[in-house]
């Protein structure tokens, strides 16, 4: 390109840069983003990520550890995959043991035991929304028939005048 | 930050408001900052697909780029009440994400060619025989115009085609991009685009 062509295409450039938006520079802009849409699109997920962890972090939760998971009688029961789960985890505040029983009907009875526990909310998050229980005087509760799956429990444990939430890591039922 | 903006100001038009993506999300976070606290999620849900293209558009990989968005809307959230313009939110967030995204590009590479220019010729140049052929069957002709673009302007359009019309200045502003960029006139970025695809015979004009 000479530089008469290259002064010429300068002003071109200016010409256009100046005037206004039109409806094809809107219709371009919509290409761009169904290109950028298709090139590079938003991770699965990646919204309900963040809002988990902006709502964790709002609600001051303490995320809870898998401290033990114990296939109960593994030796004993390789051959059978009805096999019973005791899992532990781990906070601040309390400790938690829950032993997962698959039922016949393909659903789980949950029989848990949050120490300190008495009277406790707790609240296991599944798939299908949460279901909802409260500790007896000495932190037990049950959750007689869930569906299996994914699930996180979130107990709510007092604290001072307030409630503090604990998180369990996910667990599969 | 530059200067806050009124954010309304851009939006009324012959007595009517003009919705926007960035009126759309001060209002969900100022209703959030009431007390309700479940427009976060509608303001984390509205604005993420805005703010994914901003943090890639400084060459991070997918899993950085989500710990960028992840710290951000965390800053927001714990640093809700002192932002002094509700309504300016998502130029709040695209300045800091931007910001957050270079910030962790930096540290992770020792060598970035920092003038756009030069490293937009250097990757045609580096570019090799099988990237060409792939470009080419692709024939997203849209694809390599863009790609030939200087890197302010890429990330410019690639932020600004997330947002609406009224949108524009106030987001190239929080680009760090000279005023008049883009809206009200189509600026320099959107007339080097067009002038690219007027001259090529296999573009259909729409």
């Amino acid at each position: 390109m000479n530089e008469s062509d290259n002064d010429r295409q300068i002003e071109v450039e200016d010409e256009l840069a100046a005037e206004e938006l039109d409806p094809s520079d809107f219709a371009l802009l919509n290409s761009l983003r169904a290109t950028y849409e298709e090139r590079d699109p938003v991770p699965d997920g990646l919204a309900e990520r963040i809002q988990f962890h902006v709502t964790l972090d709002a609600l001051n939760t303490e995320v809870a550890t898998l401290t033990q998971l114990d296939m109960a009688a593994a030796g004993a029961r390789s051959a059978t995959t009805e096999a019973v789960r005791t899992i532990t985890f781990t906070s601040d505040s309390l400790t938690t043991m829950v032993t997962l029983t698959p039922l016949e009907d393909g659903t789980v009875r949950v029989d848990g035991w949050a120490a300190p526990g008495a009277g406790i909310r707790i609240e296991l998050l599944l798939a299908d929304g949460p279901h909802n229980t409260y500790a007896d005087e000495d932190g037990r509760f049950v959750f007689e028939a869930v569906p299996c799956g994914l699930a996180k429990f979130a107990l709510y444990v007092p604290h001072d005048s307030e409630l503090s939430t604990v998180l369990s890591p996910a667990i599969e039922l | 930050m530059p200067d806050q903006v009124v954010l309304n100001r851009c939006c009324m038009s012959g007595g009517t408001v003009e919705d926007s993506l960035a009126t759309r999300a001060g209002h969900l976070f100022s209703e959030y900052r009431n007390g309700d606290q479940a427009k976060m999620a509608d303001l984390v849900r509205v604005l993420t697909p805005i703010l994914w293209h901003t943090a890639r558009s400084a060459r991070l990989d997918s899993a950085t780029a989500e710990d960028v968005l992840q710290t951000v809307w965390l800053t927001l959230v714990r640093k809700s009440d002192t932002i002094t313009e509700p309504l300016a939110v998502l130029q709040w967030l695209v300045v800091s994400t931007k910001r957050e995204a270079w910030r962790v590009a930096r540290n992770q590479l020792r060598f970035r060619p920092e003038d756009p220019e030069f490293s937009t010729s250097e990757a045609s140049k580096s570019e090799s025989i099988e990237d060409t052929v792939l470009r080419d069957e692709s024939d997203n002709r849209l694809w390599r115009h863009i790609e030939q673009l200087p890197e302010r302007c890429r990330t410019l359009l690639r932020v600004i085609a997330f947002a609406d019309r009224p949108d524009y200045a106030e987001l190239a502003k929080a680009l760090g991009m000279p005023q008049g960029s883009i809206g009200p006139t189509r600026g320099r970025c959107l007339a080097k685009l067009r002038i690219a695809l007027a001259h090529d015979p296999t573009w259909e004009h729409r």
